[in-house]
């Protein structure tokens, strides 16, 4: 039964994950966190850094990381091939009809306002996950060099996360 | 053709370190320029049409260019050469996780990686802003949606559903 439920759910999350990655994870966390709790706050903050090190989406990256911590190899296989079924059927169809779609006033307009939501779910991805990562003046600290570093100095995700583990295991508290 | 299919995405699958729009120029070189299956114009059509379906845009621009190549069949070896990299290093990576989660090294990384995924989603965020047309007119659309989804909770799937239909709405002729 939570193989079934787990699909359903990532199925769902493939379905409406517009604009990208970062768009994607207030959903991911609401429904995986809050609704079902197959893990927890904490755990979701750090599936995000370990997404963002290694290769691929992190809506994918999350979708197997879940399943194998709550159904074992099997179900990370089952939750990564919901998480992206959405994605082949849509793809199919809209591959051979989008030469006709995008010349309909209606069809761009979606995506006009699709763009706009977008940042309204970043943004809520963020307020979900601030409370939890940055609570003290250490954590401030890293958040404003992390951001200024990405922001201003264009230094890639992967290496300012590298450079951050590195600094955490020196410096951290636990 | 099938294998060059798979070889040739497993490599942008692998080297997507960090986020899908990074691919972009790799995916363009590898398909347009490199192995030609797809002209450039048919290309940023591809990529417009990634961009806007559900999904990350690297699956969906493998599902685009694998279908153009050889139709369904090549569509899916596309779409398994783009994934296998990433579920093979996050298999990986959960397994080991779960036995060194509680080592305190691994808990010190994370007392500052945490706040470094924070700021992740900071740039980004203001970088899709500034790139949707953004303005203090339309300003109250994303905040309200950043705190009913983001604090009160509501799933998104019924604000993007209202955004859909809305934006029909609005064009009906």
């Amino acid at each position: 039964m939570i193989y079934l439920n787990m699909i359903f759910t990532f199925f769902k999350i493939g379905l409406f994950s517009f604009g990208g990655g970062y768009a994607i994870l207030a959903m991911i966390q609401q429904e995986v966190v809050l609704k079902n709790a197959w893990i927890t706050e904490a755990e979701f903050v750090e599936i995000v850094a370990i997404s963002q090190m290694t290769p691929g989406p992190i809506a994918i990256n999350a979708a197997t990381f879940i399943g194998y911590k709550r159904a074992g190899i099997g179900g990370s296989l089952l939750c990564t091939l919901g998480v992206i079924l959405p994605s082949i059927l849509i793809m199919f169809v809209i591959t051979m009809s989008y030469l006709k779609l995008k010349k309909l006033a209606w069809f761009k307009q979606i995506f006009k306002r699709l763009r706009l939501l977008s940042v309204g779910l970043i943004a809520a991805g963020l307020l979900m996950i601030l409370g939890h990562a940055v609570k003290d003046w250490y954590s401030v600290g890293i958040f404003a060099c992390c951001f200024l570093a990405t922001w201003i100095f264009k230094l890639s995700p992967f290496t300012m996360l590298i450079i951050a583990a590195i600094f955490g295991m020196v410096f951290g508290i636990v | 053709m099938l294998f060059k299919i798979f070889l040739t995405f497993f490599k942008i699958g692998a080297f997507t370190i960090g986020g899908g729009y990074a691919m972009i120029p790799m995916i363009k070189r590898e398909i347009c320029e490199r192995h030609g299956w797809i002209s450039e114009e048919e290309f940023w059509d591809g990529l417009a049409a990634a961009q806007s379906c559900p999904g990350s845009i690297a699956v969906n621009i493998s599902i685009y260019s694998g279908y153009h190549v050889r139709g369904k069949t090549g569509m899916l070896v596309a779409v398994l050469g783009t994934i296998l990299p990433s579920t093979l290093a996050i298999l990986a990576i959960a397994m080991l996780f779960q036995r060194y989660a509680e080592a305190e090294l691994v808990r010190k990384a994370f007392t500052a990686l945490k706040p470094a995924v924070v700021a992740l989603i900071a740039v980004p965020l203001i970088q899709m802003a500034q790139k949707s047309g953004l303005n203090l007119k339309n300003a109250w659309f994303p905040l309200s949606i950043a705190v009913l989804v983001g604090l009160v909770h509501i799933t998104p799937v019924y604000l993007i559903l209202i955004t859909i239909l809305y934006a029909i709405w609005e064009k009906r002729k």
